[in-house]
């Protein structure tokens, strides 16, 4: 299962377990991961390396959505889909990520073989379709 | 160090949540195996033929080590929705584990960062990395 052709994924979450977890099973599927646990240090990698997706959680600094915001604000050129996960997602937060320019949403806890999976979709799908890694591109995939 | 010297009353946890984080921490050592897993497939070719069927052998025992810890982690994840909402004294536990990264981790998920613990410092006797 190495399939990531060693395209970059950032990911941001403040739980080194989950850190580590992410980095590893996107390794061995052949992703180049890169991980970070702050918005700062998140926007920081921003500035050097543009991912070809990234993992971001709602808890990021006690607020997530404001770095998936200030993220997109920023870097309103790049396109790169964003997997949004997050305890006790409700269909606001959903739709709040969405509207920040999150492509997929996934409530914790999930496995990480199942996020990596679903990085692989987005990856495809904003290969395929373009436009759908857009932000505001509508509701297109993100569900709980 | 004893865990139970460090004050039980002090890191408490609801079952949900210890589950949870112990989902977590089975769901991390499923992908190192999995990680040692690949490294092994991918050093099988580098073995003499000759000697290449018992270095199988210990792939096939890392795989089913990854699948069994997966599934474990899958289980204690489940669980972790359907216990009563109670609490319970997780500092002596965390005490015990000889692993100081791991108790650090799992103190600071169970809401140890919050009050400023570090079980790295003090948990178990021995790190050997």
């Amino acid at each position: 299962m190495t399939d990531g052709h060693g395209q970059r994924v950032l990911v941001v979450d403040n739980d080194r377990t989950v850190l580590e977890l992410l980095k590893i099973r996107l390794e061995v599927a052949g992703y180049h991961a890169y991980v970070t646990r702050t918005g700062a240090d998140a926007l920081d990698s921003l500035r050097n390396v543009r991912p070809a997706a990234m993992i971001l959680d709602t808890n990021v600094d006690g607020d997530g959505f404001a770095l998936l915001h200030a993220i997109r604000h920023r870097y309103a050129d790049a396109h790169f889909p964003i997997l949004m996960t997050g305890r006790d997602l409700k269909v606001d937060d959903v739709r709040h990520a969405q509207a920040d320019g999150a492509q997929l949403c996934m409530v914790k806890p999930f496995s990480g073989a199942e996020a990596v999976e679903r990085i692989g979709r987005l990856l495809q799908l904003a290969h395929d379709r373009p436009a759908a890694a857009t932000p505001h591109a509508g509701p297109t995939v993100a569900h709980i | 160090m004893d865990g139970a010297d460090l004050g039980d009353s002090v890191l408490k946890a609801t079952i949900a949540n210890t589950l949870d984080v112990l989902a977590w921490e089975i769901e991390l050592a499923g992908a190192r195996s999995h990680y040692l897993d690949s490294i092994i497939g991918r050093m099988i070719n580098l073995i003499p033929e000759d000697r290449r069927a018992e270095f199988v052998e210990s792939m096939h025992t890392v795989d089913l080590l990854s699948q069994q810890l997966t599934s474990l982690s899958a289980f204690t994840r489940r669980m972790s929705g359907d216990v009563p909402d109670v609490s319970a004294y997780v500092h002596a536990a965390l005490g015990h584990i000889t692993l100081g990264a791991l108790a650090d981790r799992m103190s600071a998920a169970l809401g140890g960062e919050e009050l400023g613990i570090d079980h790295g410092e003090g948990a178990g006797d021995l790190d050997l990395f």
